[in-house]
């Protein structure tokens, strides 16, 4: 019998994270998380552990006993990050910018550039980050947190090209609206006027969004890297 | 704490490893100026990360601590070469071994 996906997932102690845990676990995959604090989730098949992903020696002590672990990484999702309260430009602190930077950006390359180098040795996986609708809406007061999503769009399309002859892709979901206390932080008006922006004018549920991972880490989709799947969307 | 002896010969089973299982094109025989990186290296950037990656796992079983080849370090430590020999790499991890067992 073949053994269930292992999937890895940053950020699982709350919001989308914790919801992609819940249904993988559901399906029964195995699934490593992480986040820097403790989690209300515990299941037979998920492996917890308290990483802050912007340190790069914890990140490379995670990715290792993950990998001592279960031996192997199917599917890596990169989903920590910080969603800055929505400031102009001109009002943004530095430590807002530098701290979402480091989360969203420098997190994003340390843990795909471990996970990656597991997967370079297995010679395949799947790699999907999570950008945002922030990206292509160009909302006012998101400068800080649609860039350092952008970058995140960026580093996964080169990454993809750069893994491509080793079996394994990388793609990006650029989820709309989800509420989560992270999101929330935008402020209500922000919140409000994207979802008016958006084609399909509603939240997005855990189930759709995880939809979109099984859609790119399923043996069919070994053709599809380097793509961008922006929900609810036209861009 | 390893030897650079040791050290030299985890690096030839890896390469003959990665090579048996294909993850590695190049057909390399490993000596002691075997150039593993830089000017005259046989191995490309991709084939370069994998044979890393699988050494820190053979280095890691081995000594049962968390030990990181970091490119940085490598380089800082053969500071005088612009290229990266087996002996150059052998003598790093012999090195980084003796200085955790000393630390610890």
């Amino acid at each position: 019998m073949t053994e269930p996906p292992v999937i890895a997932i940053t950020g699982t102690s709350r919001g989308i994270g914790l919801g992609m845990a819940r249904h993988f676990v559901g399906l029964e995959y195995r699934v490593a998380g992480c986040s820097r604090g403790p989690t209300i989730f515990t299941a037979a098949h998920y492996l917890h552990s308290e990483v802050d992903v912007t340190d790069e020696k914890q990140v490379r002590g995670w990715i290792r006993t993950i990998k001592n672990h279960y031996d192997h990484i199917d599917i890596f999702v990169c989903n920590s990050a910080i969603v800055p309260a929505a400031s102009l430009l001109t009002a943004t602190s530095f430590d807002i910018a530098d701290s979402t930077f480091r989360t969203n950006v420098m997190g994003a390359y340390l843990t795909c550039r471990e996970a990656a180098k597991v997967m370079m040795l297995q010679r395949s996986g799947r790699i999907i980050t999570l950008s945002s609708m922030a990206v292509g809406l160009h909302e006012l007061g998101t400068s800080v947190y649609a860039a350092s999503k952008s970058a995140v769009v960026e580093m996964t399309k080169i990454l993809a090209k750069e893994l491509a002859p080793l079996g394994i892709t990388c793609n990006v979901i650029a989820p709309s609206v989800f509420k989560t206390s992270a999101v929330e932080n935008l402020g209500e008006a922000v919140v409000k006027h994207a979802l008016e922006s958006l084609t399909i004018k509603r939240e997005v549920t855990i189930e759709e969004i995880c939809n979109v991972v099984n859609f790119f880490a399923a043996p069919e989709s070994s053709s599809i890297t380097g793509q961008v799947l922006y929900m609810g969307l036209v861009n | 704490m390893i030897s650079e002896e040791d050290a030299l010969q985890l690096i030839v089973d890896s390469i003959a490893s990665l090579q048996r299982a294909g993850l590695i094109e190049a057909n390399l025989m490993i000596t002691c100026d075997t150039v593993l990186l830089g000017s005259g290296s046989r191995l490309d950037s991709i084939a370069f990360v994998t044979f890393v990656t699988d050494l820190e796992e053979r280095l890691n079983r081995m000594t049962g601590q968390e030990l990181y080849l970091v490119l940085t370090d490598i380089h800082e430590f053969n500071a005088e070469t612009a290229y990266l020999s087996a002996t150059m790499l052998a003598r790093f991890i012999a090195h980084l071994t003796q200085s955790r067992t000393a630390s610890s």
